[in-house]
């Protein structure tokens, strides 16, 4: 029986209104199989071959290649049967009306060749009419056309056996190839009264039912109640179990005056200040070793970073150009440096300042620096004893951070960032190796301010101090 | 724990309630003998022979037998709650709640809420109920979704000598109206029941019968045990199934099925009741609503058809649910994607 098909303009794509044919592969009168080429279709954006869905005779082209016709358009006539009359095709031609968009009728290649191809409509089945006794409700035999289904072998769930939408979709999908996961070990039922499933899940992670209270009527235990349990809480999970979500709430802390400053400042400090970072690395060793000596010698308890401090310090009275802060259209430079040191605090981060820290000896910086950090951890920072720094140090190598970029402290010009101490392995002047202690200083520089040959030259000052720590006593 | 036959369980646990309590009394046709005999060895104890021994031991004040009027025997009982007794009526078939609906429904299932809680009514009307015996029509229904509709009435369906223990003793010193629904094919069925005289299963109280994790079948009374063989047959073939014996149709344990709805993703309910306004539809609903992101397939139902209960065996056995059709629905669930 001869079976009439239109072959129409394919809808690629939402934005895809028209396309044209490129070319023809099949001539009227021609046969041909499921997957052969019919024609290539270009559109806007790309051109791709349409492939037969299924195999059959070319009985008429309308358009001619060339031809921009838009989507829905009848292109040719096919017929699987290859026996209907010409009168037939004419009454088909006559009586064809385009589907409103994406009326494609074989689908095109699945691999396009440009990258840009729009998702593709799916092409749908060729309508069949289905002639048969049996109840089937409307939408049922609409789709059952639609997509070709042989209702014959599907039992109608319906009043009577009624065949539903349902049951023509089920025998489209097919039925579900998911193997079963099969029994559980159904645990023991005893006089504490729990819901199925709390037995079930304290079965599977060995929690004793005796030793929780339930929240449920009559004190049952409930599924909740077991959860609360579970010693994977964290979400963790005991081997085998599986992973669960718990609840992850934000502890919503609002900003106190110092983060909020902090937060503004330093946006607006990186928004706006031009930074630059010059990197340098320094032999410790000579450093730490003054330091032992001078502890003991002076009685004091200094630290690394109190070193670190004075020498930054020193340099900057030998740079002034470095030591300087911006205020609009005008550099201040200062002769003598008022060192911040970045702290955290409870609060957030604070930078006192460690005043004229160039004229102090270091058992006078680390008193200043350790009555500072007092003050910082019990809040107790003055404004006076934040304000008007000249230049910050900001050091996290006790984290055993490498080395990092810190943002400059405006209106200041510059910040030094300390990394760690590590040890590493140096070459000798002999071509030996030897190990040393190494830490690793960046300097953010405002390039607005300071220069980088300058800040090059404070770092190289700098750097020989620590390395010969006598000058800092000079 | 002992083996007791269901019967048996009805039978001992009113009996030990009875020695209990003095204001536990029970009424029914023929529960002490009938044709007019007063107790001794002739007195049959009911035609279920439930309360065999009853009037030798406790009694005519206690042990009360009634005209065959179930409007009376249910008004009676009522009557008898609301004055501080604790009456277990007996209803010989539950297919003749029709004649007593107005005290069911209208009197002892409101009397609490309307009385502002100042009254209380722990009346149990205990009825056998179901299909199975040839025995028609009108002695034959399940009648559970006509009661199970009812606000303030509490529903109970045991399916195991040791769940009619725990529940009627529950039912028992319950302070509301219980409708104790015993199935006919059950009162031979066999099974371990505990010791413990206090021992009680709170009403809502859902009973995990056998665990899988592909399906989950939910079922009362008489289909328990009809879903547990399915279940063990699906079994063979790597099919697990949870079945949950429900207990109690009203209050329901909504929690233990949708936790297995959730764990299985597909539902098979059974039901002796046809499936109108049913508790099959009741459950299905249930999954519907509450579960619906779990659901992997329609949920199934497994009921009698929407017809009265035929009298012609092979008819009657076609009308009732049975293991081939649950297993059928229980791998049309599977099947389906």
């Amino acid at each position: 029986m001869a079976r009439l098909r239109a072959f129409t303009m394919p809808k690629w794509g939402i934005e895809m209104t028209e396309g044209t044919i490129a070319e023809w592969q099949v001539k009227e009168g021609e046969d041909f199989a499921k997957g052969d080429t019919i024609c290539s279709i270009e559109t806007a954006k790309i051109t791709n071959e349409v492939d037969a869905e299924y195999g059959a005779k070319v009985r008429r082209v309308i358009a001619e290649a060339g031809a921009e016709l838009p989507v829905g358009a009848l292109l040719a006539v096919f017929d699987d049967g290859a026996d209907a009359s010409e009168d037939e095709v004419e009454a088909f031609i006559a009586n064809f009306k385009p589907a409103g968009g994406g009326d494609a009728k074989p689908a095109p290649k699945e691999s396009a060749p440009e990258p840009e191809t729009e998702p593709q409509a799916s092409a749908p089945k060729e309508r069949v009419k289905i002639d048969t006794n049996r109840p089937i409700s409307p939408e049922a035999l609409k789709l059952a056309e639609e997509e070709g289904v042989d209702i014959a072998g599907i039992e109608g769930s319906g009043r009577g056996g009624r065949i539903t939408y349902q049951d023509v979709h089920q025998a489209i999908r097919g039925p579900n190839t998911a193997k079963p996961k099969g029994t559980t070990v159904l645990p023991e039922e005893d006089a504490i009264f729990a819901s199925p499933l709390a037995r079930r899940i304290a079965a599977l992670h060995d929690i004793d039912l005796s030793s929780l209270s339930g929240t449920g009527p009559r004190g049952r235990i409930s599924k909740k109640d077991v959860l609360a349990k579970m010693p994977d809480e964290d979400g963790a999970g005991t081997a085998g179990a599986p992973f669960r979500l718990v609840a992850n709430e934000a502890d919503i802390v609002p900003f106190d005056k110092i983060r909020k400053v902090v937060a503004k400042r330093l946006t607006t400090a990186k928004q706006d200040i031009p930074h630059f970072y010059l990197r340098i690395s320094v032999n410790a060793d000579p450093m730490l070793d003054m330091r032992k000596a001078a502890n003991l010698v002076l009685g004091c308890k200094a630290s690394v970073n109190d070193f670190i401090v004075m020498a930054a310090a020193r340099a900057l009275a030998r740079h002034p150009d470095v030591n300087v802060q911006l205020h609009g259209d005008e550099v201040h430079r200062f002769a003598h440096a008022d060192v911040s040191v970045a702290v955290a605090s409870p609060k957030g981060l604070v930078t006192p300042i460690v005043r004229q820290a160039n004229r102090m000896r270091i058992d006078q910086i680390a008193n200043a620096t350790k009555g500072l950090i007092e003050k910082a951890k019990e809040g107790t920072l003055g404004y006076e004893d934040m304000d008007g720094g000249t230049f910050t140090v900001s050091n996290l190598g006790m984290f055993g951070i490498e080395n990092f970029d810190a943002i400059i402290n405006p209106p200041q010009g510059a910040i030094l960032a300390v990394g760690g101490s590590n040890r590493v392995p140096v070459e000798t002047a002999d071509g030996g190796i030897a190990f040393e202690n190494r830490i690793s200083f960046t300097l953010s520089v405002d390039h607005r301010a300071i220069d980088g040959a300058t800040g090059a030259q404070f770092l190289q000052t700098f750097k020989m101090m620590l390395e010969d720590p006598e000058q800092l006593f000079g | 724990m002992a083996k007791m036959v269901y019967r048996d369980a009805v039978r001992k646990t009113i009996f030990q309630e009875m020695e209990r309590d003095e204001n536990v009394v029970v009424l029914g046709e023929d529960i002490v003998g009938g044709m007019g005999t007063a107790g001794g060895p002739e007195a049959i104890g009911g035609i279920w022979s439930t309360s065999t021994g009853f009037y030798d031991a406790f009694g005519p004040d206690r042990v009360i037998d009634t005209p065959i009027s179930e409007s009376a025997i249910v008004g009676a009982a009522g009557g008898l709650a609301l004055t501080g007794k604790r009456p277990i009526a007996e209803l010989m078939f539950a297919d003749f709640i029709g004649v007593s609906l107005d005290q069911i429904w209208n009197q002892i299932a409101k009397f609490r809420y309307m009385f502002g809680g100042k009254s209380k009514c722990p009346a149990i009307i205990r009825m056998v109920y179901g299909a199975g015996f040839n025995a028609a029509a009108q002695h034959s229904q399940s009648v559970h979704q006509i009661l199970t509709g009812m606000p303030g009435l509490k529903v109970v369906m045991p399916s195991t000598p040791g769940d009619v223990v725990g529940l009627l003793r529950e039912a028992i010193r319950e302070d509301d109206p219980v409708i104790f629904l015993e199935h006919k094919a059950l009162y031979g069925l066999s099974g371990e029941v505990s010791d413990d005289p206090d021992f009680t299963i709170p009403f809502a109280h859902a009973r995990l019968a056998r665990a899988g994790e592909d399906v989950t079948i939910v079922a009362t009374g008489m289909m328990v045990g009809l879903a547990e063989k399915t279940a063990d047959t699906l079994a063979e073939d790597g099919i697990g199934c949870d079945v949950i014996d429900l207990r109690t149709t009203s209050p329901l344990d909504e929690e233990a099925v949708l936790d297995s709805v959730e764990a299985t993703g597909r539902l098979v309910v059974v039901d002796e009741a046809p499936p109108r306004c049913s508790l099959a539809t009741d459950i299905v609903a249930l999954a519907s609503n509450k579960a619906f992101a779990s659901l992997k397939a329609p949920p199934q139902m497994v009921t009698a058809p929407h017809t009265p209960v035929p009298f012609a065996r092979e008819l009657e056995s076609a009308y009732l649910p049975d293991p081939g059709k649950i297993e059928a629905a229980v791998r049309k669930a599977l099947d389906y994607r």
